[in-house]
C-alpha cells in the first residue's frame, strides 16, 4: 500500500493563486477604486478632482434620488409581497398527490424564468399597450365601450413592473419551495391528522416549519434582487432611459446607470453605489437577526 | 540540482505536476496570441444605413491612400458608447473617427476642455471655410464652451406628414394652414368615431408624451430653449411655461387633438397603418423610414412644412442629429481629418444618405445636387429634398450642453404630469396649467443647476 505522502503547505496557495489574482483585479481593485471614486469628481482617470463628501451630500439632497429609493422600496416590497406567497401557492398545488399532469404544469409555471428581464419586460410592454396592446384590444372586443387607449403602462407603473416580475419569478421560486415541501415529514403530517388538526393548522404547524429555511433564503434572494431591479423598468421604460412617466420607474441602480454611464459623473454614481451597497448589507444583517431571534431550534 | 529536483519530484505528484505545465503552456499560448490589428485609419459609426453610404466612398480614399487605407466598421450605439468612454476616460484603443448620436454627447463634454476626447475642430473649420460652408444649426450640438468637436452629419429638418388622400377628400386645403390653431381648426371634423363606439379613432396629429420627443420638436420650433449660449440652464422661461401649457391640452383634456403614436416603434408604425392620425411629425429621416416600413401607404401622404406656433413664425424645427468626430489618440491628425472630410464631405456620399436615408446633408454646395428635386412617387410626386432643404436654414439652434439629456429628461416628465392633469380635470385652458407648468419648471431649473453647479470641471464649486 502506497504510503501517503502530505503536500508542503504552499500547495493549496499555489493552486488558489489564479483565483486570488482574478480576485484582487477584477473584485477588490474595482470596489476600493470605486470607494475612491465616492469622494472624486472624474473625467477619466487622469482628470480627478478629490470633492470629500460632496457626492454624498449632494446624493442626501437629491430628489431623484429619493424618488429612485421610494420606487425601489415599493417594487421591492410588491415583489416580497406577491411573488413568494404565489410561489408558495403553485409549489402547494404542484404537491399535491393526486395532481393530474404535474409535470407539464410545472414547466409552464417555471418556463418564464428561462427568457430573462429582458424578453418579459418587452412582451409585457407589447400586451399592456394602448390600442394595438392585446389586453386593450381583447377588453375592447369584449366591451366595446372599453377605452383600447387606457394607459395601463402609464398609469399603473409599479404594479405593471410587479406584475411583470412576478410572472417571471413565480414559476423559479416555486421550484425551490416544491423541493422543500417534498422534504416535509410525511409521518409528522400524517401524526397531525390523527391528532386531529386540519390543513390548514397541519400547514401552519408542520408544512411552514419545514420549509421555513427555503424561504428565509428566497426571501433575502428576493430583497436583494428587488433592490438591485434594472432590465425590467429600464425595458418597459426605454424611450425616457427608465425613468417612466413622472419617474414613477426609476429606480437605484436606473439612477446609479444614468449619472454614471449617460451623464458620466462616475464619482456621483459610485456614492449612489455605496448607499446602495450599505442599504443591502444592513438588510441582510436585520434579515439574519430577524431569521436567527425568531428561530429558538438553533 | 539532483537533490532538489528530487525534492519537488517527492513533493509535487505526477496529475499536479501535469495541470501545472498545461497551466504554464496554456498561459505562454495567450500571451503569444497576435494582438488583432488592422492597417490603416479605423473608423466607428452606430447605423448600418450610414456604414452602406460610407462604404460607396471609401474605395476612393483607398485607392487614394494605399498606405492608409479606410476601415468603417458598425458597432451598435451602446457598445460604440461605452468602448468610446472607455478609449477617452482610461486609454483603451477607439478607433481614430467616431460617429456618434447627440444624446450619446452629454459625457463626452463633460470635462476641462483639455481633456476632451475628440480633437477639436474649431480651427481647422474656420480656416477652411467649413464653418459657412455647412448649415449652421448643425453645428449647435456639437459645440461646447465655444469649441466644435465634430462635423455635423445631417440637418434634420421637420415637416408635418399628412394624410392627402383623407383631407383633400374633405376639401381641406393646407396652403392655407399657416398655425398649429389653423390646423387643429381644419382638421377637427376629421376626428371620428371608424367603429361606432363612441370614442375617437383617428386623431389631427401623433403627439408622443411618453417620452420628450413631441416636446422638444415643438418647444424648439416654438422658440424655447433649455440652455442659453454659455450652457446654463433655462427650463423655466416664460417660453417654455407657454409652450409646455399650451402643449398639454393637445395631449389631454377636452380640446386634446393628438394621439400616442411613435413613429419609431413598431406599435407605432401599426397605428399609422390604421389610419388613427392624419397627420405626423417627420424629420427628413423618418420620411425617408416611411417609405420603407409603410409602402402600402404610397400616395397616401404628402408633406407640408410644421404649422407655425404663432403666426409668422418658424416653419420647421429638428430632431435628433449624427456627428464624427476624430479622436484625440489618432497618430496623424490631419490623416484623420482628410478621411474624415473625404466621408462627410462627399457628394456621391449626400447624394446615396438622401435617396437610401432620406436624410438631406447639411453640406451647402451638395445642395444644388439634381437628386433633391427629384419627385417622390411615395409623397404624391412632393419633391421632399428640396422641401426639407428649404427649411434646413430656420432649423432652430440648440445650444449643447454635458446635461442635455437630464433637461430633456425633466422636461418630458413635467409634459407627462401636464398632461394628466389635464386629462383626469378636464383642462383644455392652457392658462389653468401655466401656474403648474412655472411650478413643475423652477423646480427642474433648480434641480439642474445644482448638478452643473457641482461639477467642477465646468467651473461649479466644489460645495
Amino acid at each position: 500500500m502506497k504510503s501517503f505522502r502530505p503536500h508542503p503547505p504552499w500547495i493549496p496557495w499555489l493552486f488558489l493563486s489564479p483565483f486570488l489574482v482574478f480576485f484582487a483585479l477584477f473584485a477588490s481593485w474595482p470596489v476600493a477604486r470605486s470607494l475612491m471614486l465616492a469622494f472624486e469628481q472624474t473625467y477619466g482617470p487622469r482628470t480627478k478632482a478629490f470633492v470629500g463628501l460632496l457626492n454624498f451630500q449632494a446624493v442626501w439632497h437629491d430628489p431623484y434620488f429619493w424618488t429612485a429609493v421610494r420606487n425601489t422600496l415599493l417594487f421591492t416590497g410588491g415583489t416580497l409581497l406577491v411573488q413568494i406567497p404565489l410561489a408558495l401557492g403553485l409549489a402547494l398545488l404542484m404537491n399535491r398527490p393526486r395532481l393530474r399532469g404535474r409535470a407539464a404544469f410545472r414547466l409552464l409555471f417555471f418556463s418564464p424564468s428561462i427568457i430573462g428581464f429582458v424578453f418579459a419586460g418587452t412582451l409585457f410592454f407589447l400586451l399592456l399597450e394602448k390600442r394595438i396592446g392585446l389586453l386593450n384590444a381583447g377588453l375592447h372586443t369584449v366591451f366595446s365601450h372599453w377605452d383600447p387607449d387606457f394607459p395601463w403602462i402609464d398609469h399603473y407603473v409599479m404594479t405593471s413592473l410587479i406584475i411583470a416580475s412576478a410572472w417571471l419569478s413565480a414559476g423559479f421560486h416555486m421550484a425551490y419551495l416544491l423541493a422543500a415541501l417534498q422534504n416535509v415529514s410525511g409521518d409528522l403530517l400524517d401524526a397531525a391528522a390523527i391528532d386531529g388538526a386540519g390543513p390548514w393548522r397541519r400547514f401552519w404547524h408542520v408544512t411552514l416549519p419545514g420549509i421555513r429555511p427555503v424561504l428565509e433564503v428566497l426571501v433575502l434572494l428576493t430583497l436583494i434582487t428587488g433592490f438591485q431591479v434594472f432590465d425590467l423598468p429600464f425595458i418597459f421604460y426605454n424611450d425616457s432611459m427608465g425613468n417612466g412617466p413622472n419617474n414613477q420607474a426609476l429606480t437605484i441602480v436606473t439612477y446609479l446607470y444614468q449619472t454614471g454611464f449617460i451623464a458620466g459623473n462616475l464619482g456621483y454614481a459610485s456614492a449612489i453605489g455605496w448607499l446602495l451597497t450599505l442599504a443591502l448589507i444592513g438588510l441582510a444583517l436585520a434579515h439574519r437577526h430577524l431569521t436567527r431571534t425568531e428561530d429558538p431550534s438553533r | 540540482m539532483p537533490t532538489s529536483f528530487a525534492a519537488m519530484r517527492r513533493t509535487v505528484s505526477s496529475g499536479i505536476g501535469i495541470m501545472l505545465a498545461l497551466a504554464v503552456v496554456s498561459s505562454i499560448g495567450i500571451a503569444l496570441l497576435p494582438a488583432h490589428h488592422t492597417a490603416g485609419l479605423q473608423a466607428w459609426a452606430f447605423d448600418a444605413g450610414h456604414v452602406d453610404v460610407y462604404n460607396l466612398v471609401v474605395p476612393s480614399w483607398n485607392q487614394r491612400h494605399p498606405d492608409h487605407p479606410l476601415n468603417v466598421s458598425l458597432l451598435l450605439g451602446p457598445a460604440l458608447q461605452t468602448r468610446m468612454m472607455s478609449g477617452f476616460y482610461a486609454g483603451t484603443p477607439v478607433a481614430d473617427l467616431l460617429e456618434i448620436e447627440r444624446m450619446q454627447a452629454g459625457p463626452v463634454f463633460a470635462g476641462p476642455l483639455a481633456d476632451i476626447g475628440f480633437v477639436d475642430l474649431t480651427d481647422r473649420l474656420r480656416r477652411e471655410g467649413l464653418i459657412d460652408g455647412i448649415n449652421a444649426a448643425s453645428f449647435s450640438p456639437w459645440t461646447t464652451r465655444g469649441h466644435i468637436f465634430g462635423l455635423p452629419h445631417d440637418v434634420h429638418p421637420v415637416m408635418l406628414a399628412y394624410r392627402c388622400d383623407l383631407v383633400e377628400a374633405a376639401g381641406i386645403d393646407v396652403s392655407k394652414i399657416e398655425t398649429w390653431d389653423d390646423y387643429f381648426r381644419a382638421m377637427r371634423p376629421l376626428m371620428r368615431d371608424t367603429d361606432g363606439d363612441g370614442r375617437v379613432d383617428c386623431y389631427p396629429l401623433n403627439g408622443t408624451y411618453a417620452n420628450s420627443t413631441t416636446t422638444e420638436v415643438i418647444m424648439l420650433q416654438a422658440g424655447g430653449t433649455l440652455f442659453d449660449d454659455h450652457g446654463q440652464p433655462l427650463l423655466d422661461s416664460d417660453v417654455n411655461v407657454d409652450i409646455l401649457a399650451r402643449l398639454a391640452t393637445w395631449f389631454g383634456g377636452p380640446n386634446r387633438v393628438t394621439l400616442d403614436v411613435n413613429i419609431a416603434s413598431k406599435s407605432g408604425l401599426m397605428l399609422i397603418h390604421a389610419g388613427a392620425v392624419l397627420g405626423v411629425i417627420v424629420p427628413d429621416f423618418s420620411a425617408g423610414s416611411m417609405v420603407v416600413l409603410l409602402p402600402m401607404l404610397a400616395g397616401k401622404y404628402k408633406l407640408m412644412p410644421l404649422p407655425a406656433w404663432e403666426k409668422g413664425g418658424r416653419r420647421t424645427s429638428v430632431q435628433g442629429g449624427t456627428m464624427m468626430g476624430i479622436a484625440r489618440s489618432t497618430p496623424d491628425v490631419d490623416l484623420a481629418w482628410a478621411a474624415l472630410k473625404h466621408l462627410y464631405l462627399s457628394p456621391l456620399g449626400a447624394e446615396r444618405l438622401f435617396l437610401d436615408r432620406g436624410i438631406v446633408t447639411p453640406v451647402k454646395a451638395s445642395w444644388s445636387n439634381p437628386v433633391f428635386d427629384r419627385p417622390s412617387a411615395y409623397f404624391c410626386g412632393q419633391p421632399i429634398g428640396r422641401m426639407y432643404l428649404r427649411l434646413a436654414p430656420d432649423v432652430p439652434l440648440r445650444p449643447s450642453s454635458p446635461y442635455y439629456s437630464q433637461a430633456i429628461n425633466r422636461l418630458g416628465n413635467i409634459e407627462n404630469e401636464l398632461a394628466n392633469l389635464a386629462a383626469d380635470k378636464n383642462i383644455g385652458d392652457p392658462a389653468e396649467l401655466k401656474p403648474l407648468a412655472r411650478r413643475l419648471l423652477a423646480a427642474a431649473q433648480q434641480d439642474l443647476q445644482a448638478q452643473i453647479n457641482r461639477n467642477v470641471f465646468l467651473g461649479g464649486r466644489s460645495r
